[in-house]
């Protein structure tokens, strides 16, 4: 199956429009529904971080997901072109604290089998998702 | 989203219906902001209506948990869905929540 990208602007109401279009996506892709609703909440957390972070909240700017599926696994990419991802910024949460913010990214790294991000760009971040099928994760994932 | 607000007895029963994101995190807060400083500090909020949770949903829960328990009353939840309570578990948010099976365990613990 092809890949296939949806393009949506930084706004929060955006997001219920993702999980649709994912939901339908990972559907078609042969995913049950709790893999399918562990990625909509991995990718509406990325997407969160690219309205609130790097766009600063601004809205209109440009978001771009996509799904693409390989043999064993999905591949997910979240694509910005605002602030990019500052990785010396993040601290993995303290569980032990009732935390109201900052556990979004400790959120997906649970719920992906493999979480990369590229900087190397002119501008913003690709993030990138694996979620293997089951028992097709490699023992170095 | 739409959130329904009842009272039982000295409780106050909040029930959502929709998916609690960051577009309605902000209502979620207000809502039960406004509810504690009216003295409506012991709530049970229902989440049966609610498939989907992220980090800002959570984040407004967390807030107003604080909120009430600073003013002697508490946040508790029920009617959690597999999906949302595995969020719960993930952030080890169920161990520091009051959560319950249904509405009548959840109000019958104050």
């Amino acid at each position: 199956m092809r890949a296939e990208t949806l393009v949506i602007t930084s706004e929060s109401r955006e997001l219920a429009r993702v999980r649709a279009w994912l939901g339908e996506q990972l559907a078609r892709r042969g995913l049950d529904s709790h893999a399918q609703s562990a990625l909509q909440v991995a990718v509406g957390e990325l997407t969160t971080n690219s309205i609130k972070h790097a766009y600063e909240g601004r809205a209109g700017e440009p978001i771009h997901i996509s799904v693409e599926s390989r043999e064993d696994s999905v591949v997910i990419q979240v694509e910005d072109f605002g602030k990019p991802f500052d990785p010396s910024r993040y601290r993995h949460p303290d569980l032990d604290e009732m935390n109201e913010s900052g556990v979004g990214l400790y959120i997906v790294k649970r719920l992906a089998d493999e979480l990369t991000y590229d900087l190397a760009r002119e501008r913003g971040t690709r993030w990138t998702l694996v979620k293997y099928q089951a028992g097709t994760r490699p023992r170095s994932a | 989203m739409e959130i329904e607000v009842t009272q039982t007895g000295g409780v106050t029963l909040v029930v959502p219906k929709g998916d609690l994101d960051m577009g309605t995190a902000d209502q979620m807060k207000r809502t039960l902001t406004e509810l504690i400083e009216k003295g409506q500090s012991k709530l049970v909020m229902d989440l049966t209506g609610v498939a989907y949770v992220d980090s800002s949903g959570l984040g407004a829960l967390v807030a107003a948990m604080k909120q009430a328990r600073a003013v002697g009353g508490n946040l508790k939840l029920c009617g959690l869905q597999e999906d949302v309570r595995s969020i719960f578990e993930m952030t080890r948010l169920i161990k520091v929540m009051a959560v319950h099976s249904d509405r009548q365990e959840a109000v019958a613990s104050w």
